[in-house]
């Protein structure tokens, strides 16, 4: 079995995030990175499933050189090898799901897993939009009942299954009233959701046979897309910055105000 | 010791400080009456929030003319029941003094009042590409003025030295309501005996310090974050003789047993990186001069069997990840039992001695009670946590573990150690102050407290008795 996972090169959330006064979007100076937390989840699924049936997980990032840092990490958690599609420049989520259709129909993985969305930009879109270029089945926000991966959790029957034959996915998803299986014919699109997994920590030993590892140069050139943006990002601001809490003297003050100013109750 | 304020200082209060500035509210008497420890019962008789130093002085002269016990209050997070109020004093709590001025480029120092948060003072200074290198667990609550008044340490002592090393200046209000200036911001100043090392370190026994000159340093570098699995103590040693001769520059060398581990995955329900559990486990953070050289000196390490498994931080979130397994250590022990702390330190060249002859010691005074073992063990320190037995009765656990201290620290003494190597004396520890300090040296510190305190009202009982 070949799973093909993105690793996208995310801002770390413990770095601070400004807008650029200009609004041409934020400034990149001291900022720290780190692969997209939903595509670390797709990552873990990914081994693990390898882990069960055999084969390779084959992870993909974007980006200039520096994504090689995210690819290196995929691969530090035991990813088998990596492609890197080297592009500088603006990008909208159809130019990523055209390059990543290529690249897929390059892999033929049985399996693509993304997470649902990356951090930055929190799109949600390419999954949706790269199950559609291939024309192969989706799941998206595949999830488990519980975080944290409780000892329950762990006895339960994973969200990724895959049939008796190998040739299909069932897929436990989290939708709004509670939980939806589907089963998708594979080869299909997985994207995955928060309570999916808990990614394993790369091991010491893993980190330095991942800078052995090989890691494949592409381009859009090479891989024939055409990746001029259709969406324009015009303007980026900051939300309006948050009032300041104030006390109230008492409970009656308190449901006076909920009434009447914030208008709750 | 007086448990009621007299009238006529409640007055003189009353007339002369603004309407907020003393509360004897009975929740806030319970909140400022202690610091982390849980052993005595808070009970002060007030707590006052003076906004200058001049009203911190003003309070202290009628402190000491109406003979008011004052202890001094920032974060209340020491260790040792420093900033514990529990016979009627008056709480004198800083924290409503936290300026900063801004940041001295040239010179490097930066001035603060003695109630600004240890973090904030890093996020002041950050901006510049500088940093206040004390750092520890608590920083998003302590205070710069608790800090100096106890020296503190943390977990960049390896690197940066403790706190003492980051102070230029102080200005101290005396018992008496002086306000003293000492050193400025003066990097060098021969000029006789420097009595602002007097104050660092005195736990508020001999003058309250409202502002501090702090001395800055550039931010380090790219510093990763490793967390290794290692059996036992000992092992944890051997990493170490490894790791002070490896390419790189340490900042942080921790250690904690799998019994810390347990207790701060109950507590905070953080999960441990590696999938088989191990006796110990080892948190280095540190600065790689090259990268080839550090990659060849970490793959020996599993081919020496130095490590039986390792972690490295793929971003800034997992360094915060692994680091809160250590930070969490003492919030868990405590919120998930009742710890007795020993937080000893021994020359480093003797730990291995010390630490082969303390199992003897637990067996034979603790046999078959937990024991949490953690610490800065790159500085020679230890804490070592008795935790309380379940069942056992609080006041029985205290007078076992008061039974018991004494064997320790004569260990302690003979490997030429401290007993209390950065959590201060406070009320917890003085009773063995003589461990560590001669009778000559202990007399020399009644006469100063004397000279300096001729009433005793400035954190009295705390360090020693006069």
């Amino acid at each position: 079995m070949k799973i093909l996972v993105t690793a996208k090169r995310v801002e770390d959330p413990e770095s601070k995030i400004k807008v650029k006064p200009d609004g041409s979007g934020i400034v990149q100076e001291g900022l720290k990175y780190k692969i997209n937390p939903f595509d670390e989840i797709g990552v873990e699924e990914g081994l693990r499933l390898v882990a069960k049936h055999g084969g390779e997980v084959v992870v993909v990032s974007i980006g200039g050189k520096e994504v090689q840092e995210q690819l290196r990490h995929a691969l530090a958690m035991g990813a088998t090898r990596a492609v890197w599609v080297n592009h500088t420049g603006p990008l909208d989520q159809m130019g990523v799901a055209g390059l990543l259709q290529k690249v897929a129909e390059k892999e033929k993985p049985d399996l693509v897993i993304l997470g649902k969305q990356a951090i930055d930009d929190d799109q949600n879109q390419v999954g949706q939009y790269l199950a559609e270029f291939l024309g192969w089945g989706q799941a998206t926000f595949a999830s488990k009942v519980e975080s944290l991966e409780s000892e329950q959790e762990k006895n339960k029957v994973p969200a990724l299954q895959m049939g008796a034959d190998n040739k299909s996915v069932r897929v436990v998803r989290e939708v709004d009233n509670g939980l939806a299986t589907l089963e998708c014919a594979l080869p299909a699109v997985v994207t995955t959701d928060l309570r999916l997994n808990l990614p394993r920590y790369a091991s010491l030993p893993g980190i330095m046979k991942a800078k052995s590892k090989p890691i494949e140069e592409l381009t859009p050139a090479k891989l024939s897309v055409d990746v001029t943006p259709k969406v324009q990002v015009l303007k980026m601001a900051s939300p309006p910055p948050r009032k300041a809490g104030i006390k109230v003297p008492d409970v009656a003050t308190l449901v006076d105000k909920l009434r009447n100013e914030a208008k709750v109750v | 010791m007086a448990d009621v304020l007299p009238e006529a200082f409640l007055r003189a209060v009353a007339d002369g400080f603004p309407a907020d500035f003393l509360t004897r509210e009975p929740g806030e008497l319970q909140e400022y009456g202690r610091d982390w420890t849980r052993v005595h019962s808070p009970a002060p008789s007030a707590v006052a929030f003076p906004r200058t130093t001049d009203e911190v002085a003003r309070l202290l002269a009628l402190c000491n003319q109406y003979r008011v016990p004052v202890v001094p209050s920032g974060g209340r997070t020491g260790l040792a029941a420093g900033a514990v109020a529990a016979r009627g004093e008056l709480v004198l709590s800083l924290q409503r003094m936290n300026r900063m001025e801004p940041v001295e480029l040239l010179g490097n120092t930066v001035r603060v009042q003695a109630g600004a948060v240890t973090e904030a003072v890093h996020h002041h200074c950050a901006e510049h590409g500088l940093t206040w290198p004390v750092d520890f667990a608590s920083k998003g609550s302590s205070q710069v003025g608790g800090n100096i008044a106890t020296n503190a340490g943390g977990v960049k002592v390896i690197r940066y030295g403790l706190t003492r090393q980051w102070v230029l200046g102080l200005q101290v209000v005396t018992a008496q309501g002086q306000v003293l200036e000492l050193n400025g911001a003066l990097e060098k100043n021969n000029t006789g005996a420097d009595l602002r090392q007097l104050f660092i370190g005195s736990e508020g026994t001999l003058g309250i310090i409202t502002e501090a000159t702090l001395k800055l340093t550039p931010l380090p570098g790219k510093q990763d974050v490793f967390l290794f699995a290692v059996p036992d103590v000992a092992a944890v040693l051997r990493l170490f003789r490894e790791a002070r001769r490896a390419p790189l520059l340490l900042s942080a060398y921790e250690f904690f047993t799998d019994k810390c581990l347990a207790r701060v995955q109950r507590h905070r329900k953080l999960r441990s990186p590696f999938e088989a559990p191990s006796g110990c486990y080892v948190l280095m953070e540190a600065e790689g001069k090259d990268a080839a050289e550090v990659e060849g000196w970490l793959g020996s390490l599993f081919e020496r069997g130095l490590v039986t498994d390792g972690t490295m931080a793929q971003s800034p979130s997992q360094a915060i990840e692994l680091w809160a397994l250590r930070e969490s250590i003492s919030e868990s022990l405590s919120a998930t039992g009742l710890p007795h702390k020993n937080d000893v330190s021994l020359p480093v060249a003797n730990l291995e001695a010390f630490c082969s002859e303390m199992d003897a010691v637990f067996g034979e005074r603790y046999p078959g009670w937990e024991i949490a073992l953690f610490g800065h063990i790159g500085d020679g320190n230890l804490h070592i946590n008795i935790m309380k037995p379940e069942g056992m009765e609080k006041a029985e656990f205290l007078a076992h573990t008061k039974k018991a201290d004494p064997t320790m620290f004569e260990l302690v003494r003979k490997h030429g150690g401290s007993i209390s190597a950065e959590h201060g004396i406070g009320l917890l520890k003085k009773d063995y102050l003589a461990f560590s300090r001669s009778p000559a040296e202990l007399e020399m510190l009644r006469t100063l407290k004397r000279a300096l305190d001729p009433n005793n009202i400035l954190n009295p009982g705390k360090i020693l008795d006069v």
